[in-house]
C-alpha cells in the first residue's frame, strides 16, 4: 500500500465536522495548489493522485522525478522514441496520451508534477542484493553511487522509483524496444549499459540493491 | 480413416455445436439469465434532525442508485463525479458531444437530430432486469422494443460461401432444418433412454419435424421460414436455394445465430427512447445539486470505523469532506491509485479484477441503406474484427440512422491500438463486406475504446481469469471486496457482481451495499441525540 509520505498538505486542514452534519452543506476546507487542470486530467487517471503511481494499470509514479528527466520523456513519448512496443498496452498508452501536447504544456505538466510529494517506492521484487551491488557498480559511473543520479551525464536518480517500473525499463533496453531509437541519445547510452545484466535473475539482483538504497 | 460417430455422440457433437436448447443447456455466458434474491431496499426513513451522511464515489448507474434511494430515505448525501457529466459507462453520444478518450478525443459531428445518437455502452435491456425497468418507471423514462436478432440481417464469414454475406435466416433455417433432420431420422425414444412414452415420443418427434420445418419423409428440402426467392403474394413463391450446410459448418456462426434468441439477449429487449442516458437523466432529475461534476477523487481513508474522510481536487482547489458511509464505483483499478488506508486483503482484491477491453465505433449513414435491403433493427454479424453491425431499431424511414460499425465486445485491442484513422478505415473496409455500398453510405465515424475513455480505462470488471468461472480463491477475492471496509466503505458498481457489463448488475450491487448497510445499523438509534440507555 502506497502512501504520501508527506502529510504536510493535509495537516493545513482544519476539521470542522461534526458527526451528522450535512454533506451537502459542509464548507470544505479549500486549499488552493495553483494545480492545472491539464496536468490533473492528463495524469491523474493512470498515475494516480499525485502520481502516486498505480502498477495495476501500468502507470508508475511520478511524484518525486526530476522535471529534466521527465521533460526528456515526455518529449520521447511523443517523438515515439518510447511506447511503441506492440505487447504492452500502457507503453501505446503513454504515447498517444501525449502525442498532442505542446512544448508549453509539457512545460506545464512538468512543473505541477515537481510540486508532487515524493512518494514510497513499490518494492515487490525479490533478488540477491549482494550479487546487485557487483552488478550495480557498471550503473554506478552515470546514476551514482548512491543511486541518486546525475543531470549532467542524463542519468536519473534510481532511489525513489518503483521496482517492477525499473524491471520493465531494464528489459525494453536489452530488446532495443527501448533505446533503440538513433535519436534518442541518452536511451542508446543506456541500451548500451544494460547490456552489462545477462538475464533476468540479474535484473531482479541488481533492482534488490538499488531497493536497500531507499 | 475417419471413425462413425454413434447416434448418442452426434447428438453430443450437434449440442457442441449448438442445435437444441435441450442439449445445450447454459452453453454461453450470454445465453443465462441470472436470478437474483438481492431484496429491493426497505430503507427506514433517518430522522431529519439526525441525518446520516453519504458520500457517493462516481455518478455511474451504482452510484446514482445509491444516491437516489438514499436520498428518499432521507440521508444526506452528495455524489463526486470525475467527468463533466454522470451515467458512467451508461454514455449516449449525440451531435457536439465530447467523447473523452484519453489522448483522442473526439467531438461527435452526427447531425443534430433527436434519432441521431449513439450508445456507446449499454445499448439494451432485457425484460428479466426487472430492478432497472422498474426504476424506468419510476423515473419517467419512456421505453422502446429494441430488436436485437433480425432474421433479414446478413452473417459474413470469409471461409463460408466464399465470404458473400448471406441473411441470418437463411443460415438458421438450413442449421435447423439439417440437425432435425438427422434427429428425427435417427429418433426413437428407446435408444435415447429417455423414459418416454408413446404419446411424448410422437410429441417430441412432431416437435423436431417442426423446430426444422421438415418435408415428407423427414427430409429437409428448405423452409420458406427463410423467404422467397420470387413470389409468394400474387404469383406462387418460388423457394429459395437452401443455404449449404457443409458450408456453415466451416463457420463458428451457428453456434452465434442460434444463441441470440435465447437469455439476455433473446425478446424483448427494450431501450429507452431517445438515449440509454435518458435513464441517466431520470436520476439526476431527482439529485438536482447533489451531483458534482469535474472532481478528482484524491484520497478515501476510513476514520477507525468511524465514518470515511474523502479528499478531492476541482478547478484547482483542493477539498475535504467527512461522510458516515461511503459508496464507491471509481473502477477498483483506478482506485488502487488513489491515496486510502484500506487493509491489505482489501487491495489485494482491487488489484485483481482485470479491465474490460470492449470496443464500438458508430457512423452517421447518409441514407438509412439498410432499410432497401428489409432490414430494420437488429445484427449483422461477420467473422471480421468489426464483429457485428447494428441497425437502429428507432427512426424508420428517416433520412438518416447512425449505425453501429463495430463492436468488439471481447478481449480484444485490437481496435484500441490503432490510431483514428485506422480504426475508421477498417470498419469502413469491414463494413463493405457485408454492404458493398458502404464506403459510400458511411460518414462522420466515432469510436469508443472504453480501455482508455478518461476516467475508467476500461469497460466492464473481469473477476474471473477462465472460462470455467470463478476460482475458489476469485470468489474469496470477490467477497473480500464487496464486504464494507472499516464498515463503512462500499464498493459498488457492476464491478462488484458476478455478471459484469450489465446496468441490472450495476444497480443490484447499489443494492446489496444499501442492504447491508441498512441491516448494521438496525439497533442505532434513529432519535435526535445520543442514546443514554
Amino acid at each position: 500500500m502506497k502512501k504520501l509520505i508527506s502529510s504536510c498538505l493535509f495537516a493545513l486542514f482544519f476539521s470542522i465536522t461534526t458527526q451528522h452534519q450535512s454533506v451537502s452543506g459542509q464548507q470544505y476546507d479549500k486549499l488552493n495548489l495553483d494545480s492545472q487542470p491539464l496536468s490533473n486530467k492528463v495524469c491523474a487517471t493512470c498515475h494516480g493522485s499525485y502520481g502516486v503511481g498505480n502498477p495495476i494499470v501500468g502507470g508508475p509514479s511520478l511524484a518525486g522525478l526530476e522535471p529534466w528527466y521527465l521533460k526528456r520523456q515526455l518529449e520521447g513519448f511523443r517523438a515515439k522514441h518510447r511506447g511503441n512496443e506492440t505487447d504492452y498496452v500502457p507503453g501505446n498508452e503513454m504515447q498517444v496520451s501525449v502525442a498532442r501536447l505542446s512544448d508549453n504544456e509539457i512545460e506545464e505538466v512538468v512543473s505541477f508534477i515537481a510540486t508532487w510529494k515524493p512518494v514510497e517506492p513499490e518494492q515487490t521484487l525479490s533478488g540477491d542484493a549482494n550479487n546487485g551491488s557487483a552488478l550495480y557498480a557498471s550503473c554506478a559511473a552515470c546514476h551514482g553511487i548512491n543511486g541518486m543520479g546525475n543531470e549532467l551525464l542524463g542519468a536519473p536518480a534510481l532511489v525513489g522509483r518503483d521496482d517492477w517500473y525499473m524491471a520493465r525499463q531494464l528489459k525494453l533496453f536489452m530488446s532495443g524496444n527501448r533505446g533503440g531509437n538513433p535519436d534518442d541519445v541518452y536511451g542508446q547510452q543506456m541500451r548500451a549499459g544494460v547490456q552489462a545484466l545477462g538475464s533476468e535473475q540479474d535484473i531482479n539482483d541488481v533492482l534488490a540493491y538499488i531497493n536497500t538504497m531507499n | 480413416m475417419n471413425k462413425f460417430v454413434s447416434r448418442r455422440e452426434l447428438l453430443s457433437l450437434i449440442g457442441k455445436t449448438g442445435a437444441t436448447a435441450a442439449v445445450l443447456k447454459a452453453s454461453t455466458a450470454l445465453g443465462l439469465v441470472p436470478e437474483t434474491n438481492v431484496q429491493f431496499p426497505d430503507i427506514p426513513s433517518v430522522n431529519p434532525a439526525n441525518r446520516p451522511a453519504v458520500v457517493i464515489l462516481g455518478g455511474g448507474i451504482s452510484g446514482l442508485t445509491t444516491a437516489y434511494e438514499l436520498d428518499k430515505a432521507g440521508y444526506d448525501c452528495v455524489v463526486l463525479e470525475a467527468a463533466p457529466k454522470a451515467g458512467g459507462r451508461c454514455m449516449t453520444v449525440r451531435s457536439g458531444d465530447l467523447i473523452d478518450e484519453v489522448g483522442n478525443p473526439q467531438i461527435c459531428e452526427f447531425d443534430d437530430e433527436p434519432h441521431m445518437y449513439f450508445n456507446a455502452g449499454p445499448a439494451r435491456i432485457p425484460s428479466t432486469h426487472r430492478n432497472l425497468l422498474r426504476y424506468c418507471r419510476e423515473l419517467g423514462v419512456e421505453l422502446e422494443i429494441f430488436v436485437n436478432e433480425n432474421k433479414e440481417a446478413y452473417v459474413q464469414d470469409d471461409a463460408m460461401f466464399n465470404g458473400k454475406p448471406i441473411k441470418n435466416a437463411a443460415v438458421t433455417t438450413s442449421a435447423r432444418g439439417f440437425m432435425a433432420e438427422i434427429m428425427a431420422k435417427n429418433f426413437t425414444g428407446h435408444e435415447l433412454d429417455q423414459p418416454l412414452n408413446q404419446y411424448e415420443a410422437e410429441s417430441l418427434l412432431s416437435a423436431i419435424r417442426s423446430f426444422g420445418d421438415l418435408s415428407e419423409g423427414d427430409v429437409f428440402k428448405g423452409s420458406t421460414r427463410s423467404g422467397y426467392a420470387h413470389g409468394g403474394f400474387i404469383e406462387h413463391g418460388v423457394q429459395k436455394d437452401v443455404a449449404d450446410f457443409s458450408e456453415l459448418l466451416k463457420t463458428d456462426f451457428m453456434r452465434m445465430i442460434l444463441g441470440q434468441n435465447e437469455g439476455e439477449t433473446g425478446p424483448v429487449l427494450f431501450q429507452p427512447v431517445g438515449g440509454m442516458d435518458k435513464i441517466v437523466q431520470g436520476f439526476t432529475n431527482k439529485l438536482e445539486g447533489k451531483i458534482y461534476y469535474d472532481v478528482m477523487v484524491a484520497s478515501v481513508n476510513l476514520n477507525n470505523g468511524d465514518g470515511v474522510e474523502v479528499t478531492y481536487e476541482h478547478k484547482g482547489m483542493k477539498y475535504k469532506i467527512q461522510a458516515d458511509y461511503c459508496f464507491n464505483c471509481i473502477p477498483s483499478h483506478l482506485m488502487t491509485g488513489i491515496e486510502n488506508n484500506f487493509d491489505d486483503n482489501y487491495i489485494e482484491a482491487m488489484r485483481y479484477v482485470r479491465r474490460g477491453e470492449a470496443y464500438k465505433s458508430a457512423f452517421q449513414a447518409k441514407t438509412r441503406f439498410w432499410e432497401k435491403d428489409d432490414i430494420y433493427g437488429g445484427i449483422s454479424w461477420t467473422n471480421q474484427k468489426i464483429q457485428q453491425i447494428w441497425y437502429p431499431p428507432h427512426g424508420v424511414f428517416k433520412d438518416k440512422g447512425v449505425i453501429l460499425g463495430a463492436y468488439d465486445y471481447g478481449g480484444g485491442m485490437h481496435f484500441t491500438k490503432l490510431s483514428q484513422e485506422e480504426r475508421l478505415e477498417t470498419a469502413i473496409r469491414q463494413g463493405q463486406k457485408v454492404h458493398p455500398e458502404y464506403r459510400d453510405q458511411v460518414e462522420k465515424g466515432i469510436t469508443i475504446a472504453w480501455h482508455r475513455m478518461n476516467h475508467m480505462l476500461g469497460c466492464a470488471a473481469r473477476w474471473a481469469r477462465n472460462r470455467d468461472g470463478m476460482t475458489a480463491d476469485e470468489e474469496r477475492l470477490y467477497r473480500t471486496l464487496q464486504q464494507p471496509a472499516g464498515g463503512r466503505h462500499y464498493m459498488i458498481g457492476d464491478q462488484i457482481s458476478v455478471h459484469s457489463a450489465w446496468q441490472e448488475s450495476a444497480i443490484l450491487s447499489a443494492h446489496w451495499a444499501i442492504n447491508d448497510m441498512v441491516k448494521r445499523q438496525s439497533g442505532i438509534s434513529t432519535m435526535p441525540g445520543q442514546k443514554l440507555s
